[in-house]
């Protein structure tokens, strides 16, 4: 039996997946005030992207990656015009039945495009290495290292850019930023854009450490809302150190409780949080 | 053909029992559950598994409404403190998780291969026209439910509902003790979901977990918002167009030739999301709007 750190280890890498849908989803929510189910189904639009680009016109995954992150960016954009943007201002929980529609039209297209089997990647397999006992695959490493990457760069933008801070002071308060001159649409439409970049970049992680079929998006889509919840809804760096524990404590409770209950686990660390702690790790604000 | 009219339209009873139950969470007191399967599940395992243990069904009826109801309180209780963005989310977790249990807990569900050989009530007695039969017990289950809940939604029980749903800090002030209000609609609704449960676990003599995805939960929803939420003419309606809807595209494999069963699928549901889309953004109010108290 392999040792705890091994668990830890795993869970580290799929914390560092999970970290870019949930934040993504947890800055969204705040932005636009309504929880986006469809945000989980956007890695797998990401990972069939990736898996057209990269098996059938035999680009480098690396090419693909870039290719899908594009392609999940537009998708997330044309979502919301099409559909969330004629509901701005509605009551939360109707643009979140919405966005559960379009989940389910998004997955089904590519059900009937690809159909249910289970795909990978056209990859060299690399043998994982071994480091202080620990099996590491490179990809495990690569993936851990782009993820980090990226939420230091989403972090930078949020802080630093222009853009960045009228996106945080219209999810402070969207009336004020409006009258303060930050154009609303735009911010959104940068969101939206980055989000979408975000979450089909992970799907494309996901595909490579686990597989691609088209239920992969909802498989994780518990552990991503767990992750932002637990994080603060709103907060990057919280959902980001969110989305690490919800890895690890996944990872690690298949010692404790079999695999098949992993999902069941995001459940309890959501209800946990809720009924504890609204307000997440980083929460000052509900 | 007879034979598939009827078995549909005991489908259809089947789904109208279960849209009736959620529209008295969502349509009547505005409660988010979003993993209403999970209480049509409940009552459909809880009804089967007494039955083939041997409980008549008289007693495994009602155990499965009463488990199904108690499972709805359970949640409501610890969920219905929550912001519904929140309870959207928690309801919608419970139902993988009862997904997960059922497939999991072999020993007391059977796992994945399910329960078979469920008892269907006076097969003996029925045979040869047992389907038309049980289409009759299905009907006058809606009809009892329907009338029922008409006369709860005119009570004063059904009058607090409403005004919780338009304004619960209203509600409150009036003296109402909302949360107790919100507890037993969940219930309530959850009770008749478990209902609907059993009749269709002993109609098909068999249920298996994945009968149960949580995204079953979403065309109950359809049907609910479909029809217009708020009113149960509207929970009967929406049930029929939306098995209507799907039924229809079935033939749809015998004359487009490229299409396989998994391609027919996700067809119908790509379908089945569009509408559920266009129908949030275009008409919320669904095909019979909800009378308001204007009269």
């Amino acid at each position: 039996m392999p040792a705890i750190t091994q668990y830890v280890f795993n869970g580290v890498v799929t914390g560092g997946i999970l970290a870019l849908p949930a934040v993504a989803f947890s800055l969204t929510w705040r932005l636009l005030r309504f929880p986006n189910f469809a945000v989980s189904t956007y890695l797998t639009v990401g990972a069939y992207a990736a898996l057209a680009l990269n098996v059938g016109l035999r680009a480098s995954l690396e090419l693909a990656w870039v290719g899908a992150v594009v392609v999940t960016a537009v998708t997330a954009l044309a979502v919301d015009r099409i559909a969330f943007r004629p509901m701005r201002g509605r009551r939360p929980f109707s643009l979140a039945i919405a966005s559960i529609g379009v989940a389910f039209v998004l997955e089904n297209v590519v059900r009937f495009v690809w159909g249910n089997d289970f795909r990978s990647y056209d990859v060299p397999v690399t043998r994982a290495m071994l480091i202080a006992g620990l099996r590491v695959g490179r990809e495990q490493l690569l993936i851990f290292a782009v993820a980090i990457a990226l939420m230091a760069l989403a972090q930078t933008f949020l802080v630093r850019t222009r853009l960045g801070i009228a996106m945080r002071a219209t999810a402070d308060n969207a009336g004020l930023a409006a009258v303060k001159g930050v154009p609303t649409e735009r911010v959104v439409a940068a969101a939206t854009l980055g989000g979408g970049a975000l979450a089909g970049g992970a799907g494309v992680f996901l595909g490579l450490d686990a597989s691609i079929d088209p239920l992969m998006g909802g498989s994780v889509i518990i552990s991503v809302f767990a992750a932002a919840i637990l994080g603060g809804i709103g907060s990057g760096p919280g959902a980001f150190v969110g989305a690490l524990i919800v890895g690890i404590v996944e990872e690690v409770g298949t010692l404790v409780v079999p695999p098949t209950y992993k999902t069941a686990i995001g459940f309890v660390i959501i209800l946990a949080v809720l009924l504890v702690r609204p307000t997440g790790l980083a929460g000052a604000r509900s | 053909m007879f034979a598939y009219l009827t078995a549909v339209a005991t489908l259809v009873g089947v789904r109208s029992l279960l849209t009736l139950g959620l529209n008295v969470q969502w349509g009547l007191t505005g409660l988010v559950n979003l993993g209403v399967i999970a209480f049509f599940g409940v009552g459909a395992y809880t009804s089967a598994l007494l039955a083939v243990g041997g409980t008549s069904i008289l007693l495994a009826w009602p155990a499965a409404v009463g488990v199904a109801a108690a499972a709805g309180a359970a949640l409501a209780m610890v969920a219905l403190r929550l912001r519904e963005d929140y309870l959207a989310i928690v309801t919608l977790g419970f139902a993988e998780v009862l997904r997960l249990f059922l497939l999991n807990e072999t020993w007391l569900t059977r796992g994945a291969n399910g329960v078979t050989g469920i008892p269907r009530p006076l097969h003996t007695v029925f045979a040869g026209r047992y389907d038309i039969f049980y289409l009759g017990l299905v009907l006058l289950a809606v009809v009892l439910a329907y009338g029922a809940l008409e006369r709860l939604r005119r009570s004063p029980f059904g009058r607090v509902l409403r005004a919780i749903r338009e304004d619960e800090i209203v509600a409150a002030v009036a003296g109402k003790p909302v949360f107790r209000f919100k507890v037993q609609a969940f219930a309530l609704g959850a009770g008749i979901a478990g209902l609907a449960g059993a009749l269709f676990a002993h109609y098909l003599a068999y249920v298996e977990p994945n009968m149960f995805l949580p995204q079953e939960s979403l065309f109950v929803w359809l049907a609910l918002i479909l029809g217009g939420s708020g009113n149960n003419r509207g929970a009967l309606v929406g049930s029929a167009v939306l098995l209507g809807l799907l039924e229809g595209t079935r033939f749809a494999k015998d004359v487009v030739p490229f299409l396989t069963g998994v391609r027919l699928a996700a067809a119908q549901q790509i379908l089945v999301g569009v509408v559920l889309v266009v129908l949030m953004v275009r008409r919320p109010e669904g095909l019979i709007p909800e009378k308001t108290e204007s009269n």
